[in-house]
């Protein structure tokens, strides 16, 4: 059965004085003396939350890689660590999650004393979707996705991101925002202005 | 010879002040426009060329004057530049006739702040705000699109109501007043202390109606109708030519027919009045110049409610705006007409 709705018919009285246009224009009229809410954005920016899913990076030794997971996969591969390099054990996990696969192009090199290590990791940025498969797929915290997000370039060369721009990525990351609690909205003054009206408490996190 | 002289001096700086500060305005309305509408949407609008924008207007017009100049394929050149002037001269014209204040003495010679006192001044107002439509109908003829044909067929149809429903709603105060000179209409409103509004205030909403019809604005803008036609009449022109008809309709021709407003129904440079008691002039202390500020006042008052509306209404079907004019506008205009005729004599006296 068809149920039939109809919308309450303005009545007379609303009809004469034009009560609808009135409810209208004081609503604009009420927004038109608040303050704005946006960002001047090339001289402004907000800082995007820590889940944001922007450009990779990869994260370096610093003594905080999760463990027992990353001895256990050093171990496994015999992999050279080096404070300060990337932590990647060329496991080749992110590639197989991925869903363009082609985009990756990772190799490991042998040093002369028989340990191995990442020589070249290449992520064809032009074909990534950001899907962030791969950062689920890496066993060693080591790629991740960071807050950067203006990624227009000049050429299609530079949409690629080689090992020392992920590892340079990583360590801007690791110092900046390493610390910072995981929340969706992080306290941050700009984002506040967006959403000061409905003044939200955020629940303080526990580190 | 000698007050010959005077004259032809006079009326040329006249003619002058009004353009340029008629052109000026117009220009920089864009500017209040923008920062209105982005207010309202919560955006603080232009901001980085001057302060706040200040110098927005003159980029865009730089802007727009070294744009290429296209011409669309088998337009009919002639027509096409032929709308441009129609569109221009009528929308500045009509200031020709508008009083911005009362008669002055100056250095012995009376002066009159309007250019010509013709004795049929609303007439003009009229006469020349219909030619608004042949610009437009030829506008979208010439520029041989189909997009610009039916924005301009759509504004024309709106014209056509609205010029007959405009005509009858300033019945009333011509009737009250019983002239058809702006000068002498806005010297009756304050010689009978009234406000034409307090007594014809059906004629003044159906005047605003129109007037937001004419000069293409929400809720009638379907000429323009930015998401369906992409800018209506207007889309096969480029560079100034394009920038010069927004200007016009939604400028120049708003602040004409709102300083019209101004001079039928609410008393011209006349200060806030209690009707049939007298006026309150708050700004006293202006001393000569109090009128000219309460014109601007009042102009630029209605301006912005035009603005105001603008950015909150929707947008009407063509056949609803068509069926207003004709169903409820003009009965309700010949209503207010016959209520006129019979309290006129008692406004005479």
């Amino acid at each position: 059965m068809v149920k039939r709705v109809f919308e309450r018919p303005l009545s007379w009285i609303e009809r004469i004085f034009f009560i609808d246009f009135i409810r209208g224009l004081s609503i604009t009229i009420r927004h038109a003396f608040r303050r704005t809410i946006t960002t001047h954005y090339p001289y402004e920016k907000l800082v995007p939350p820590k889940r944001f899913r922007g450009f990779f990076g990869h994260k370096v030794v610093d003594g905080k890689e999760p463990q027992p997971a990353f001895d256990e996969w050093v171990e496994r591969f015999k992999i050279k660590v080096e404070v300060g390099k990337s932590r990647c054990v060329v496991c080749m996990l992110c590639k197989r999650a991925c869903p363009v696969p082609q985009l990756f192009e990772i190799e490991g090199e042998k040093l002369p004393d028989g340990r191995r290590r990442v020589s070249v990791f290449n992520m064809n940025m032009m074909l990534c979707t950001f899907c962030g498969f791969c950062v689920d797929a890496c066993p060693v915290d080591c790629l991740f996705q960071s807050d950067i997000h203006e990624t227009a370039s000049y050429t299609r060369r530079d949409a690629v991101l080689n090992l020392e721009i992920l590892e340079k990525i990583g360590r801007d990351w690791q110092r900046r925002r390493e610390e910072e609690p995981d929340r969706i909205w992080i306290d941050d003054k700009n984002r506040e202005r967006l959403w000061y009206e409905n003044s939200v408490k955020l629940p303080e996190v526990k580190r | 010879m000698e007050g010959f002289v005077a004259w032809l001096i006079i009326t040329l700086i006249k003619i002058l002040v009004i353009l340029a500060v008629v052109l000026g305005v117009g220009a920089y309305l864009t500017l209040l426009e923008r920062k209105v509408a982005a207010h309202i949407q919560r955006r603080p609008g232009p901001m980085v060329v001057g302060w706040h924008g200040l110098l927005q207007p003159l980029a865009d017009g730089l802007k727009l004057l070294t744009k290429e100049d296209l011409f669309p394929r088998y337009g009919n050149k002639f027509l096409y530049n032929l709308a441009l002037v129609m569109a221009l001269v009528p929308a500045t014209l009509v200031f020709a006739v508008i009083p911005f204040g009362p008669e002055f003495e100056l250095f012995g010679i009376k002066i009159k702040p309007m250019l010509t006192d013709v004795n049929i001044g609303i007439l003009l107002v009229f006469a020349l705000g219909s030619m608004a439509v042949f610009s437009i109908a030829l506008a979208g003829w010439a520029s041989n699109s189909k997009y610009a044909l039916i924005g301009s067929m759509r504004k024309a149809g709106i014209i056509v109501s609205y010029e007959v429903v405009i005509t009858f709603a300033v019945m009333g105060p011509i009737i009250l007043a019983g002239t058809l000179s702006t000068y002498d209409i806005v010297q009756k409103q304050i010689d009978q202390k009234l406000w034409y509004i307090w007594l014809q205030p059906i004629a003044f909403v159906v005047y605003m109606f129109a007037m937001l019809a004419e000069t293409g604005r929400v809720p009638f803008d379907v000429q323009e109708a930015e998401a369906e036609l992409v800018t209506g009449f207007t889309v096969e022109y480029g560079g100034m030519k394009f920038g010069l008809f927004p200007l016009v309709e939604w400028y120049i021709e708003v602040l004409s027919l709102s300083a019209i407003a101004v001079v039928l129904f609410l008393g011209g440079w006349s200060p806030i009045n209690i009707p049939f008691l007298g006026f309150l002039d708050p700004l006293f202390f202006l001393g000569p110049l109090s009128p000219f500020v309460w014109f601007i006042l009042k102009v630029s008052l209605l301006f912005l409610f035009v603005l105001w509306l603008h950015w909150t209404l929707p947008r009407y079907r063509i056949d609803q705006i068509a069926e207003t004019a004709w169903k409820v506008m003009l009965p309700l205009t010949f209503v207010n007409l016959v209520f006129t005729a019979i309290i006129a004599p008692l406004i005479w006296r």
